[in-house]
């Protein structure tokens, strides 16, 4: 359980994180969403303790987390850059923070066991790969056998067998009855990932709900026609009280509608259909759509530096209604800069 | 749906696991772990030994040297004052090689926290121990004790290889000498001091670079330019700065002989120097306490 009471954390004039209050409650994934430099890292800092809010405060399982006899069983925390030093192998970091605690050496080996580093384990970290980087910081947050894990963006630069390692070993831990807090700046990530999530922009909360109330809010089904009598299905279908609006390359598309409502209206007007497609059907499309839009949408204002793919996708999204394009998302996360690059 | 299976429920916990909690020894235990598995400080203790012996080594050698003369000999003869006058004590000889020695174990303790900020391992410090301070207590401890260790195995290894040279000499170290005995202990002190002001200033400045510039500066350049200012002229403030400067100060807990009046006496000056390194590590706490990481 984290529980954070208006939190705020200002870098000089700067204001990193904005009076933001949330809970992230114990058994559930709680993925923490928001473009880069929205202030998740600093967030994560503060429960942490790693940074002092100037204002509010964040407490761990009921106290701030510096309080605790205990923190690494309290807490393991992934933080965004590489916590190591670069000349001891990964067996001996290890061993140094589980030292602190009086953890054994028998668990050291457990956790290099866990995330699949035993044949690197007495390499020096220095020559590690980002994805080792990230399972033996994974390997640090384990440690403790914590109740409650703070990963900060923990498939940033994974390969696609990574990201579906760091994703299977996330569940399998929130099957536990951890709870888990996981930062990202990927909608589809979150999506897939988490139960519940929090989005922050520009330091403020935007939403805080769960992942399918969030994805269901933003949804429309959307059935694409094509006909070479589009002015007449364009008011035979205005007609039944439908939203219709111009497609690509001549296509009509209607907003909120079953593909047979489509066809038996253009069948009662007569109009010869081409093509009858129920656009956002396939779940897999719809949710990266629709998620993605979803996104854009949330945080389409709060977004400090603007590429040419994100104002893109945020003016379709908010706009005339047309469905962004479901890469969105991966594309800004591609064009901007990686978070905690001034630190 | 089972209640394990719905009912959220902490991570099992082994028996053993119930004693797991941050103890200061475990984190004193952590940091002469971090200590001996990086190789810089293995290798800056190793090199710290050999430069005392070595210097030692050479110094001994000088004397033999200056002492097979006819005119020395002959001069030490008469007057055995002239052995201090010139700096031919065999005690000056075990223990020269601390003005070198310091600039490694200022590095050493300056190290122990500037490559934790460098590397950011310094987060997964405070992670493990959040209330920071015992962090910065072991490491004082840690790079205490190993100076200590590596200042007495020095001195006993500049002892014994120079023993052959000054015994030909009548030079040996006399251990019924208070005061040569507190010039050895004094070599001692001065490098842990030195040892415990570095990592004051490691904490304050973070950054490698900037922590041994600054301890460089604070432990050679500004000695020396006073050296050669107090030399120059006779300036009353010149002379009064130099002698509270801490390794001018210091020095003077491992200096015998004629004692200069410009100059503080053995124990004040000691004093002095752990002043500055008290001062350093209050800084250091309070800095560490407030920032964040």
């Amino acid at each position: 359980m984290i529980e954070a009471h208006g939190l705020s954390k200002h870098y000089g004039a700067k204001t990193a994180v904005d009076e933001v209050s949330f809970t992230v409650r114990p058994g559930v994934v709680t993925g923490f969403l928001g473009p880069n430099g929205a202030g998740k890292s600093t967030t994560m800092r503060l429960v942490m303790g790693l940074d002092r809010p100037s204002g509010g405060w964040v407490t761990v399982n009921g106290k701030p987390y510096a309080q605790h006899r205990s923190p690494l069983t309290e807490v393991g925390a992934l933080l965004e850059a590489k916590a190591v030093h670069p000349g001891r192998s990964a067996y001996q970091h290890l061993r140094v923070l589980a030292a602190t605690h009086g953890i054994s050496t028998g668990r050291v080996d457990e956790v290099i066991e866990l995330t699949g580093l035993e044949s690197v384990a007495r390499k020096r970290v220095g020559g590690f790969s980002l994805g080792m980087g990230q399972r033996l910081g994974i390997a640090a947050a384990l440690l403790g056998d914590p109740k409650t894990l703070l990963l900060d963006e923990p498939v940033n630069g994974l390969d696609p067998e990574g990201v579906l390692w760091v994703r299977n070993l996330v569940r399998y831990l929130a099957g536990q009855g951890r709870t888990i807090f996981l930062s990202s700046h990927l909608m589809s990530e979150v999506a897939v990932t988490a139960d519940h999530v929090i989005v922050i922009g520009k330091g403020k909360i935007l939403a805080d709900m769960p992942v399918k109330d969030l994805v269901d809010g933003a949804s429309r089904r959307i059935v694409r026609v094509r006909t070479p009598q589009a002015a007449a299905l364009d008011v035979a279908l205005r007609a039944a009280g439908l939203t219709v609006q111009q497609g690509d390359d001549g296509a009509l598309e209607v907003v909120d509608a079953e593909a047979a409502q489509v066809g038996e209206i253009a069948a009662a007007g007569g109009v010869v259909l081409h093509e009858l497609t129920p656009v956002a059907s396939t779940l897999e499309d719809a949710y990266m759509a629709l998620t993605a839009d979803a996104y854009m949408a949330l945080t389409a204002d709060s977004v400090e530096y603007r590429t040419e793919a994100l104002s893109g996708g945020a003016g379709g999204g908010a706009g005339d209604g047309t469905p962004g394009p479901a890469t969105t998302a991966d594309t800004t996360a591609d064009t901007t800069v990686t978070e905690g690059a001034d630190r | 749906m089972s209640a394990v299976a719905t009912t959220p429920r902490p991570a099992p916990s082994t028996p053993a696991a119930r004693n797991v909690r941050v103890t200061f020894p475990r984190v004193v235990r952590s940091e002469w772990l971090k200590f001996r598995t990086l190789r810089s400080t293995v290798w800056t203790v190793a090199i710290t030994v050999v430069l005392m012996v070595g210097i030692s080594l050479m110094f001994a050698a000088i004397v033999q040297v200056a002492a097979s003369t006819p005119e020395m000999q002959e001069g030490m003869a008469q007057d055995p004052d002239m052995q201090a006058a010139g700096g031919l004590r065999g005690i000056f000889v075990i223990t020269v090689g601390y003005g070198f020695a310091q600039l490694a174990i200022a590095v050493l303790g300056a190290l122990s926290i500037t490559n934790e900020y460098s590397s950011g391992m310094i987060r997964s410090t405070f992670a493990a121990e959040p209330r920071r301070l015992p962090v910065l207590w072991a490491k004082l401890l840690v790079v205490v004790t190993v100076t200590v260790v590596l200042t007495v195995v020095a001195l006993a290894l500049a002892w014994l290889v120079t023993y052959p040279m000054l015994d030909a000499n009548g030079l040996t170290a006399d251990l019924s000498d208070p005061e040569q005995v507190r010039a050895l202990v004094g070599t001692v002190l001065y490098l842990a001091t030195i040892a415990a002001l570095s990592l004051g200033v490691g904490v304050l400045l973070r950054h490698t670079a900037g922590a041994i510039a600054t301890l460089v500066a604070v432990l050679f350049v500004v000695p020396l330019i006073f050296t050669i200012a107090t030399q120059a002229g006779n300036v009353e403030w010149v002379r009064t700065v130099n002698k509270f400067l801490p390794t001018v100060a210091g020095e003077q807990v491992i200096s015998t002989g004629p004692a200069s009046g410009d100059l503080l006496e053995p124990w004040q000056g000691f004093a002095v120097l752990a002043a500055y390194a008290v001062a350093a590590l209050v800084a250091a706490a309070v800095a560490l306490k407030r920032r964040d990481t």
